[in-house]
């Protein structure tokens, strides 16, 4: 019975054809479904899709590292970006449709296929007064009616806080902790009580994710804080261990092109190209904190678990 | 090959032995082998045998592992005591009595399989959070029970009591019939003829059951996920799963991780060992039995009450937030008339993505129940009728992915099956789904068809022997039909999780391949938590009517064999 089973494995397995391009992305998941389809339509390459996490891409990609199965890979988190081309595993490639992406949204290996910014996710029906700033969340008002993401968890909401630590606003996140707000998991798990009215809003809800909601009619507002906010690019990269070096390059044009821009636009994100146009504030309108001399990682976390624990 | 007739059932167990033996290497061991490897060698993923030890001693150092450790035992020791309170009154009722729509309970209490875990948290957080279903609908909530240690394992346990209520009902059935009524011919009462006979005979059902409740829990991701995070209590699992999915990633860290929590189940497992080898129980001879029933008398009422409470905390109000929820236009509408319609079904039939995962997950979940359930079957039968020391090994081999959470068994899998000097592999196709769920669901068979075969003397098989049977034949005709009730529930279980597993299958799934599970959590994903609900609830529907209609059709053939044996 196990020979047969070996076999069925065997047949099936040398049956499978290769993708033309294997593409590993983070959500959202209609954005790719998207992008997939409009790549087909103009080149007639077929896009094979694995979309998770960032952390289980990741995940995927290292257990795979002996045999890497992915050409392209985007990711929500930036971080990966300029660890993976440290390690040398990035294609140098120098897409002609990203002239017009701003400097900072590209190191050699990755360039931002889009942006999402950070903000304040606040339900109106909550009861609640309209917030205007992260520190508004600590008062009394809220109390008990604050949800945020896990730094460890949300790459966005990690982001924030390395700020916060960098800006010396800790004092924001000590309100928030002995104001009763809840460190909920991921980015999903803390807006869910919010849609609901378990709780008034999100710190450092993901700005797409909460227009997206209002977009089908949640009753939920995405707010930029007057003190000034933080963006996370997506990288968007091609393995050196690629074996389809044309198609790769090829998606990787199109997720640059206007009509692939205009596509991450359509699902609330910033698009990387500063000449698309978009239904939201975009960076340029953003005030923004910067992260500089903000300590490492470890201590980053280290520091906020201290406040929430 | 002729020997004593009290060693008869070893010489078939031979070939048994080796088929499963080798079924099982490659199933289980070889994934768990590299789980081992990459947590001695932590750059294992890229190939290199570079600095080993140096993680996993950094791991077991890590003052969070006590914690990680203390929270799982206490976990999964109050679930399987919140599962045994709510599962034995129940199966000694229903076993021993004439309970009221007892059909009706049965199916009620089959549902919780089908939810999945996550589903059936995420549809307890919407239902008692503030503001949630029960809030708007009675202006009461629950939320610090629900979010608390307590309200944990409560939740854990209706998902998983139902496991020890069926394997305890037909073990209550078998052994009451016969054995308590002797005892109550010799004048004991009803009670203590259930205490002194048919409870201690039971043994090995309760222990077996109880035992799978632990595995499962301390195995269970969904539900410590959703409501534990919150309030700071982490188990193991979600410990090794935060590894797993929160960047950077520590593969070496969450495989050290998941060996112990192998390492607990293990010991889990020596324990209902000793139980079971402290006596004989067997109790399935070669005499016909006739099952009769009791009256309750003026009990009908309260027991009716008892199963209905139950069957509604299980099933009727989880699968109500589920259909609430997928009725909902928007999650923050809530109840109201405006917001309620079928727009998300209507999305889910139309879109393609949905029907097509649908296909995909029933397709696995039947070749899982198939294969995992023949394999369970030999496995099962090699260890209890077998000789030999290696059968404990095969016994260990068969549980050990019970302890292996999902996310972990998917990276020994892809570390096992995407080498390079492979000539051919299953990763990346469906079938490498099928590997993975057999071997995460393969020591549900084993201990079913174990415990049922702890029961079966060794007489009957003896019996065939001396009519001139061989021992295939003897297996066949004698063991396998007492065995295949017992069979048959585990590879429902086996169908119903395989056919909404989730962790495994969003790492290990091939590109562009897409289960009920993964539909269910890209739509969460992206915040179509109703197109999610939608889909939950048509899976669950349709994953209980398929054993249902299997149930049917069996009982409806088997009682036209049943007429023609006696």
């Amino acid at each position: 019975m196990k020979i047969h089973f070996l076999a069925a494995i065997l047949a099936v397995a040398a049956g499978t054809a290769q993708a033309d391009v294997t593409v590993y992305s983070a959500g959202p998941g209609g954005l790719i479904k998207s992008l997939a389809a409009g790549f087909a339509e103009k080149t007639g390459i077929k896009t094979n899709v694995f979309q998770a996490t960032t952390g289980k891409v990741m995940a995927r990609l290292e257990a795979e590292a002996s045999n890497p199965v992915a050409d392209v890979v985007i990711s929500a988190s930036w971080g990966t970006a300029t660890q993976f081309a440290e390690e040398g595993l990035l294609l140098d490639y120098d897409s002609p449709n990203a002239a017009t992406v701003p400097d900072y949204l590209k190191i050699p290996g990755a360039v931002a296929q889009g942006v999402a910014g950070l903000v304040i996710a606040w339900n109106p029906t909550s009861g609640t007064p309209k917030p205007a700033d992260w520190g508004d969340l600590t008062k009394p008002e809220y109390k008990d009616l604050v949800t945020l993401p896990d730094p460890a968890a949300s790459g966005g909401t990690y982001t924030l806080v390395e700020a916060f630590v960098a800006n010396g606003m800790t004092d924001v996140l000590q309100g928030l902790a002995d104001n009763g707000a809840i460190v909920a998991g991921a980015n999903k798990a803390a807006l869910n009580p919010v849609l609901q009215g378990a709780k008034a809003g999100v710190f450092a809800g993901v700005d797409y994710i909460t227009m997206g909601a209002a977009a089908k009619g949640e009753s939920i507002e995405a707010i930029f804080p007057a003190s000034g906010t933080v963006v996370a690019p997506r990288p968007m990269m091609i393995l050196k261990s690629t074996r389809n070096e044309a198609d790769a390059k090829a998606f990787y044009d199109y997720v640059l092109s206007e009509e692939g821009q205009a596509m991450v636009a359509k699902v609330f994100l910033m698009p990387s190209r500063t000449d698309i146009k978009a239904d939201r504030p975009l960076i340029g309108d953003l005030k923004l904190l910067s992260a500089e001399g903000a300590p490492a990682r470890d201590e980053v976390l280290a520091t906020f678990a201290g406040i929430f624990k | 090959m002729s020997r004593g007739v009290a060693e008869t059932g070893a010489e078939g167990s031979r070939t048994f032995f080796w088929v499963s033996a080798g079924s099982l290497l490659v199933i289980v061991a070889l994934p768990a082998l590299f789980v081992v490897l990459v947590a001695i060698f932590p750059d294992l993923g890229s190939g290199s045998l570079a600095a080993p030890f140096a993680h996993l001693i950094q791991t077991v150092a890590d003052p969070e592992l006590a914690v990680l450790g203390r929270n799982t035992l206490l976990l999964g020791i109050g679930t399987v005591g919140f599962a045994a309170l709510m599962a034995i009154p129940l199966a000694a009722l229903r076993a021993l009595f004439r309970v009221p729509f007892a059909l009706a309970w049965d199916l009620l209490l089959l549902i919780p399989f089908m939810i999945p875990p996550y589903i059936a948290a995420l549809s307890w957080i919407m239902t008692l959070q503030p503001r949630g279903y029960m809030e708007q609908l009675t202006g009461l909530n629950l939320a610090g029970l629900l979010f608390s240690v307590p309200g944990i394992m409560i939740l854990m346990a209706l998902n998983t009591f139902p496991v020890v209520y069926f394997i305890l009902s037909r073990t209550f059935e078998t052994v009451g019939a016969r054995f308590s009524d002797v005892g109550r011919v010799f004048g004991a009462g009803p009670w203590r003829s259930f205490l002194r006979i048919t409870f201690p005979l039971a043994t090995p059902g309760i222990a077996a059951s109880l035992l799978l409740v632990f595995a499962m829990t301390i195995e269970e991701y969904g539900t410590p996920a959703a409501l534990g995070r919150r309030i700071g209590f982490e188990v193991l699992v979600t410990g090794i799963e935060n590894r797993v999915s929160e960047w950077p990633i520590d593969l070496p860290g969450a495989a050290a991780l998941s060996l112990v929590l192998v390492l607990l189940a293990l010991a889990a497992f020596l324990v209902q060992r000793w139980l079971l080898t402290r006596r004989d129980f067997r109790i399935v001879g070669g005499k016909p039995q006739a099952i009769e029933k009791r009256p309750l008398g003026l009990w009908a009422l309260p027991v009716t009450l008892l199963f209905a409470f139950v069957s509604s905390l299980a099933t009727v109000i989880p699968v109500l937030a589920i259909l609430a929820s997928a009725l909902s236009r928007t999650i923050s509408g809530g109840l109201t008339p405006g917001n309620l319609g079928l727009d998300n079904f209507s999305e889910l039939l139309n879109l393609g993505g949905g029907l097509r995962a649908l296909g995909n997950s029933l397709t696995l979940g039947l070749s899982t129940a198939l294969f995992a359930g023949v394999l369970g079957a030999i496995t099962a039968y090699a260890i209890v009728k077998g000789r030999g020391r290696f059968r404990n090994v095969l016994d260990a081999l068969s549980l050990t992915p019970n302890a292996m959470p999902g996310v972990v068994v998917a990276v020994g899998i892809i570390l096992a099956w995407n080498q390079p000097w492979l000539p051919a592999t299953p990763y990346n196709t469906p079938l490498i789904l099928l590997l993975a769920y057999t071997c995460l669901l393969l020591p549900q068979p084993v201990r079913y068809a174990n415990a049922s075969l702890q029961q079966i003397g060794d007489n009957l098989e003896a019996a065939a022997r001396v009519c001139g049977a061989g021992p295939t034949t003897a297996f066949l005709r004698i063991v396998l039909p007492i065995m295949t009730p017992s069979l048959l529930t585990s590879m429902i279980l086996v169908f119903a999780v395989a056919s909404r597993e989730l962790v495994a299958s969003l790492l290990v799934a091939p590109v562009g391949f897409e289960t009920i599970a993964v539909y269910i959590w890209r739509q969460f994903d992206q915040g179509s938590v109703g197109l999610g609900m939608a889909m939950a609830f048509c899976a669950i529907v349709i994953t209980t009517l398929i054993p249902l209609a299997l149930i049917g059709l069996l009982n409806w053939r088997s009682k036209g064999e049943a007429i023609s044996l006696r």
